[in-house]
């Protein structure tokens, strides 16, 4: 089975380019456990810092999680709208503007280079180079879209998310005098894109797999999809406020934000329920046991980090103790991985196999990847988590002191130095199985 | 369910958390300005700020609780180490990190000052009582700690002197506990260390504080009244 439109070939190096730096990150990840574990020695933190390291991880992840996005959209889209892209050239040029300037970025930090906020460590004029990738990407977008003329909601959740997501990011372009109001609005970025825009674009990506692979009706997923949007939005955007209770801002943030993120886990759930409703009604047989294994693997995740764990510390009461701890890493880990890297991976093994021409392919490496990595990153939200706890008690409760607290956790980020290296192990493991596909066995006739 | 009430639910639901969020952004800017004492936010509070941005601390410090969770939360530094503390460790901070260290950035001066002065109004912004482990440290509990408001006991606070030294169980414990120092040394001996220690002790590790001779007796009275 090959891919139906030509242009849709564009999404292989997209995915290419995301695969290399998902690595990479995993690798600097591992890095940032040892130096919580060991004593870095003072000229080597002199010259390659934690700060430099956290900054090329966090970067990485966002940045290969975009281009796997990114793909993903110019992959589905033709099908979608049942015509070729606008320009594949276009989709090629911004695919280089985009992982050059990322590289940059990167090489910058290095040096020293940063614009020095968590996350949106791209300095200027960077960060205009980002900005002029994302147009792009949405002129080509859209226009295939607007050429086509064969609107669904589908495409509307798809192209909605991305305008959103690339409109977010403006907010972090200007200097802002009064900290306060910086981190108001660097949470207009980073909240509204994971719980808001990057929420839209995932969830028309796994409508449109599921839609793919079941033989659920069109008319059914989209009715689901309306009503987990409505229900994302309605939580995520006022739930913003539970990053507001203690940055200076008035004190109804503690009531808004308590009460909206308490029922953000609500769409997940509906999510989920929405994928065991499909596979019980399914007709027939599902087409490609692993992305189906991913999708249901991604939903079951996706309410473990970002209902779970995200709920248990964002009521104020108990946030009061545990924000800005080891806590939030443990949600911030499982939460990504449920939520984005298994959607990327899911689109992934079903869009690699079709540019490479595969009817069908063994599914072996894949399948333990995924149980690989799965259990990798349960372990690691469990370390962090303990550590949290830990920290949470000693340092913020008992009031012993920033280090007195590390010294008691840092048995837990030894043992995430070895989770680490199994998670690297497990994204080598999918990476170079996606990029050398093999055909399944033929089955021997009886 | 139809796709039609489908899409209502769609509809209405993110308009109304939307009218409600952008509501409660336009009452947040306008009470901001008291809330983080905008008013205050001087050239050198702002040029502070971009030191910040400058030397990546937010990678490794959290401050109002964001960033990176490497190294201690920055919010109320001023209280836990007033404005001399935190010059010491920006420029030496080999001498105190133990086993997590922390770059030697080199920062000048200059930007040392600015920093300190966006730490010191970052550190008056009004955080709900944000985070739990710095209360103790804030300028009235610390004067309450120290015993009254004398001079002295306010200087104890704003040198930073808590950063290393207890009393009455707040502080830290690098240095010894001053609790009841004046029942064990006399005024003229805390009035020599805090000059230089280690020309009462070859081994203090103490750095001289830098006081001026008015402040010094201040200080050393307080110290002595401690019994």
């Amino acid at each position: 089975m090959a891919v139906s439109y030509r242009s849709q070939r564009v999404a292989y190096p997209y995915f290419v380019v995301a695969l290399a730096l998902f690595v990479l990150q995993v690798a600097m990840g591992i890095w940032l456990a040892l130096s919580y574990a060991v004593t870095m020695p003072q000229w080597l933190v002199d010259v390659f810092p934690f700060s430099t390291a956290r900054a090329i991880h966090t970067n990485l992840l966002v940045l290969w999680l975009l281009l796997g996005f990114m793909g993903s959209t110019y992959f589905m889209v033709p099908e979608e709208t049942e015509r070729e892209i606008y320009s594949p050239a276009l989709a090629y040029g911004q695919l280089v503007l985009l992982a050059a300037t990322g590289v940059t970025a990167l090489v910058g930090f290095v040096l020293g280079w940063t614009k020095g906020k968590p996350l949106l460590e791209i300095p200027h004029p960077l960060d205009y180079l980002i900005v002029v990738g994302a147009l792009i990407f949405l002129f080509n977008v859209g226009m295939t879209m607007l050429g086509a003329r064969r609107w669904t909601v589908t495409q509307g959740s798809l192209l909605g998310g991305l305008v959103f997501l690339a409109g977010m990011y403006l907010f972090n372009l200007p200097f802002y005098a009064n900290l306060s109001l910086d981190w108001y609005y660097w949470w207009w970025v980073i909240h509204l894109w994971v719980e808001g825009a990057w929420e839209l674009v995932a969830a028309a990506l796994t409508a449109w797999i599921l839609m793919k692979i079941t033989s659920v009706p069109r008319e059914t997923v989209e009715k689901w999809l309306y009503v987990e949007l409505g229900l994302f939005l309605f939580t995520g955007i006022a739930g913003t406020g539970h990053h507001y209770y203690w940055l200076g801002a008035p004190k109804y943030w503690l009531w808004v934000g308590g009460v909206f993120s308490a029922l953000e886990p609500l769409p997940i759930l509906l999510m989920l329920l929405d994928a065991w409703h499909y596979l019980r009604n399914r007709h027939g047989e599902v087409r490609g046991h692993l992305v189906f294994t991913l999708a249901i693997g991604m939903a079951v995740l996706h309410m473990v980090g970002a209902g779970l764990w995200g709920f248990m510390h964002t009521l104020p009461q108990i946030n009061y103790y545990t924000h800005g701890s080891q806590v939030t890493v443990a949600h911030g880990h499982i939460a990504f991985f449920g939520a984005y890297v298994l959607l990327n991976l899911m689109f992934f093994y079903y869009a690699i196999p079709q540019l490479k021409g595969l009817a069908a392919f063994d599914e072996r490496r894949g399948t333990l990847a995924f149980w690989w990595t799965s259990l990798a990153m349960g372990g690691m939200t469990m370390a962090f988590s303990v550590a949290g706890v830990l920290q949470t008690y000693i340092e913020r409760v008992m009031g012993l002191g920033f280090m007195t607290a590390q010294a008691q956790m840092r048995f837990w980020f030894g043992i995430l130095v070895v989770l680490g290296l199994a998670m690297l192990g497990g994204v080598v493991l999918a990476a170079t199985d996606l990029l050398t596909l093999r055909p399944a066995a033929q089955k021997r006739e009886p | 369910m139809s796709t039609n009430t489908a899409r209502r639910v769609f509809y209405l639901g993110t308009l109304l958390s939307l009218v409600l969020f952008l509501g409660l952004t336009v009452d947040t800017h306008r009470q901001l300005q008291t809330l983080t004492h905008a008013d205050q936010l001087t050239d050198q509070v702002v040029a502070g700020k971009r030191v910040w941005h400058k030397y990546n601390c937010n990678d490794c410090h959290t401050i109002l609780g964001f960033g990176s969770y490497y190294a201690p939360d920055l919010t109320k530094v001023y209280w836990r180490r007033g404005s001399d503390g935190i010059k010491a460790v920006v420029r030496n901070p080999e001498r105190f990190t133990s086993w997590r260290k922390m770059p030697r950035a080199g920062v000048p001066d200059q930007e040392l000052n600015e920093l300190v002065a966006f730490l010191k109004w970052t550190s008056e912004i009004d955080t709900q009582d944000w985070p739990p482990q710095d209360q103790k440290f804030r300028a009235a509990a610390g004067r309450a700690v120290a015993l009254g408001t004398s001079p002295g006991a306010l200087l104890f606070q704003e040198k930073g002197c808590f950063a290393c030294h207890r009393l009455y169980g707040t502080g830290e414990q690098a240095g010894p506990d001053l609790t009841h120092v004046g029942a064990r040394l006399p005024y003229e001996v805390i009035e020599r260390i805090l000059a230089d220690p280690s020309a009462v002790n070859p081994q203090a590790t103490m750095p001289p504080p830098p006081l001026s001779h008015e402040e010094r007796g201040q200080l050393g009275q307080f110290l002595a009244g401690l019994k």
